[in-house]
């Protein structure tokens, strides 16, 4: 594997990882949910007040980061070895990719935080 | 447990912010700094010998991180809420968010410091670099305030 394939591999995944984990916590799509209380991991994401009772969300809290965090990984993963197939004509557009997407979507997490502030 | 790892979370989060600053500086600041000042001495390190430190590090970061979440949500979130300390939360998501998103681009970062250097290289390696940085600091600084929110042990 030669150097710009692996480059080409790091800034893809780099930008798909920020634009991945944006989209996870905008629709709401975790690969898993955990929740510590229990020390239970289920498939998919699971709101505990959408079962019985939303006292339940203070019993069983539930955990979507590692969720997001895994389904971004994945997604990037396919977009880092899908760059790396691609000419090297395309690597500044993943350099550059890898630096503006980050900081759009560190913006985009900043605009989806906004409600803890305005309680 | 929780307290032994949240110490070890702080110690190398503390290594973290020391390696991320010396290399951002000596990335960004002006070579024409005077050598014998104390900033001319901090930023005339040799930024590319923190690379593998500040990866491990940060990996290791939010390893840590990671692990203590679990005890925080279960046994600390709780309290804040009820304390309605909305905006320490909100400050804390962010937090995990732009830890997250540094994970991503940690790769990236680790690749751009080991290519010889040229223009767009070194562009794309200042960016990165300053991007890590201020996660770094950002992270350290919000989760020193939600440690100390209720006091050691409370």
């Amino acid at each position: 594997m030669s150097t710009s394939t692996v480059h080409r591999f790091g800034h893809a995944f780099g930008a798909a990882f920020a634009l991945f984990y944006v989209i996870a916590r905008l629709r709401g799509i975790a690969l898993f949910t955990v929740y510590p209380a229990q020390g239970i991991v289920l498939l998919g994401l699971h709101r505990s007040r959408d079962f019985a009772d939303p006292v339940l969300d203070f019993l069983a809290p539930e955990m979507y980061w590692y969720g997001w965090t895994a389904f971004a990984a994945v997604g990037a993963l396919v977009v880092g070895l899908i760059a790396a197939l691609l000419p090297d004509r395309f690597s500044w557009f993943w350099a550059w990719c890898v630096c503006i997407i980050p900081p759009i979507a560190m913006v985009a997490c900043v605009y989806l935080t906004i409600p803890w502030f305005l309680l | 447990m929780t307290t032994t790892l949240l110490i070890l979370h702080g110690l190398v989060a503390v290594a973290l912010l020391g390696a991320i600053t010396h290399q951002a500086l000596a990335t960004c600041a002006p070579f024409n700094a005077k050598p014998h000042t104390f900033f001319g001495r901090f930023r005339a390190v040799t930024a590319a010998g923190f690379t593998n430190a500040i990866t491990v590090l940060y990996l290791a970061s939010w390893l840590l991180g990671a692990v203590v979440y679990l005890y925080f949500k279960v046994d600390v979130q709780p309290i804040l809420e009820r304390d309605r300390h909305w905006h320490a939360m909100g400050f804390f998501d962010l937090k995990e968010d732009f830890i997250v998103i540094g994970l991503g681009v940690l790769p990236a970062y680790w690749f751009c410091w080991r290519r010889p250097v040229n223009c767009q290289h070194h562009q794309i390696r200042t960016i990165l670099t300053v991007l890590l940085a201020f996660i770094v600091w950002w992270s350290f600084l919000v989760g020193h305030v939600m440690n100390n929110i209720r006091g050691f042990g409370s």
